[in-house]
C-alpha cells in the first residue's frame, strides 16, 4: 500500500532538502507530519504529539545522512515507530496486556472507544498492530522495523488482536 | 485546533520550529513566554515591512514583493547595506524565510498556562546549505527576542 499520497513529491523534497534547500525541508515537514502522526498517535496515545515531535526531530536531524531518498518512507516509518515506543515507555504507560485486564461484558469501560482498548496494550503491542493493520506490512517486515524476531512480532500481534476480540465481542 | 496550530494538526508551530532547527546544522532556538495574547504577538512579528525590521537586529528595511497564498517573497536590506531576497512561508504563528545568505524562522503559539510562547531561529546561512554560521547566532537571536519583548511592552 502507498504510505502517503504524493510519494514522489516527498522523495523529491527529501532530495532537495538534503541538498541544503530549507524551503524544501519546510515543505517536507508539512508532507511528513500527518504520516508520522498516523504511526505515532496509535502507539503513544495521549503522548502522540510528543512522540510525533520527537520522531520529526530525529528524522530531520538524520536527513542529511539518508543515503537513498527513494527509501524515505520506510526509513521514516522505522524512526517513527522507535520514537513512539520510546516516548510511550518513558511516559510509564507501558501496561502489559493481560487478557484479564480487558473489560468484561457490562463493564462501563467497554463503552469507551477503541483508544481504551489500545491503552491496555503495551507500546510494543500497539506498534505491531500499527505496522500490520495500519501500515499493511507483513510479519517479517514488521519484525524488522521493530528489531525483534519474526516469532515475537507474530505472538505480539496474536495477543494484541485477541485482546481486541475479547474486548469487542465478549 | 486553533489557527496557530500546525496545518498538519499534530504539533504546534513552536514544536515545528524545533524540528526545522534540528535539520539546520548550527541552528539554535531561543524561546520565551511573553504575557500577551498570540494574536497581538503575531500581528507584530508578522509585520514584515514594519515591526519585523525593528526587532530583527540586522534588518534595516524589508519590502514584500510577492504574496501567493502562504508563500511570500521579500527584499531585505541589512544595516550593512547588503541586500537579500527572502523567499518562504508566512502563516498564522509561523514564518520561515531563506535567502542565499540568511535563514529566518519564527513561531508563536498560545501557552497553556496563559500568554504566548515565542520561538526564533536562524542566522547567517552557509551559502546554499541547510546550515547557519554558529558564531554569534545565539547572541543575535537573544537580542531579537529582547527587542521583541520590549516592542510588546
Amino acid at each position: 500500500m502507498s504510505p502517503v499520497a504524493g510519494e514522489d513529491r516527498g522523495i523529491a523534497l527529501a532530495r532537495a532538502a538534503r541538498a541544503g534547500n530549507t524551503l524544501a525541508m519546510h515543505d517536507l515537514l508539512d508532507h511528513l507530519t500527518p504520516y508520522i502522526a498516523r504511526i505515532c498517535v496509535p502507539i503513544a496515545l495521549a503522548d502522540g504529539p510528543d512522540a510525533t515531535q520527537e520522531a520529526l526531530v530525529a528524522v530531520f536531524r538524520a536527513l542529511r545522512g539518508l543515503r537513498e531518498p527513494e527509501a524515505l518512507y520506510g526509513w521514516v516509518r522505522a524512526i517513527a515507530v522507535r520514537e513512539a515506543v520510546r516516548v510511550a515507555r518513558r511516559a510509564a504507560r507501558a501496561v502489559p496486556a493481560e487478557l484479564a485486564d480487558v473489560p468484561e461484558r457490562g463493564d462501563p469501560q467497554l463503552a469507551a472507544d477503541i483508544g481504551d482498548v489500545l491503552a491496555r496494550l503495551s507500546p510494543g503491542h500497539r506498534a505491531v498492530l500499527v505496522l500490520r493493520d495500519v501500515e499493511g506490512l507483513d510479519e517479517e517486515a514488521a519484525a524488522a522495523v521493530l528489531g525483534v524476531p519474526a516469532g515475537t512480532a507474530k505472538s505480539r500481534l496474536h495477543r494484541a488482536r485477541s485482546s481486541f476480540r475479547k474486548a469487542w465481542f465478549s | 485546533m486553533t489557527a496557530y496550530a500546525s496545518g498538519a494538526a499534530a504539533i504546534d508551530t513552536v514544536a515545528r520550529l524545533r524540528v526545522m532547527a534540528a535539520g539546520v546544522r548550527g541552528a539554535r532556538v531561543v524561546e520565551r513566554v511573553v504575557p500577551a495574547p498570540v494574536e497581538r504577538v503575531w500581528a507584530l512579528m508578522s509585520d514584515l515591512e514594519g515591526e519585523f525590521g525593528r526587532f530583527q537586529p540586522d534588518m534595516r528595511r524589508v519590502r514584500v514583493v510577492r504574496v501567493a497564498g502562504d508563500r511570500v517573497e521579500a527584499v531585505a536590506r541589512s544595516r550593512w547595506g547588503l541586500r537579500a531576497r527572502l523567499r518562504g512561508v508566512l502563516r498564522p504563528g509561523w514564518c520561515w524565510l531563506q535567502s542565499r545568505f540568511l535563514i529566518i524562522g519564527m513561531a508563536a503559539a498560545p501557552e497553556p498556562g496563559g500568554g504566548t510562547r515565542v520561538a526564533l531561529t536562524g542566522g547567517v546561512r552557509v551559502p546554499g546549505r541547510a546550515a547557519v554560521v554558529p558564531l554569534g547566532a545565539a547572541a543575535e537571536l537573544a537580542e531579537a527576542m529582547a527587542r521583541l519583548e520590549a516592542r510588546l511592552g
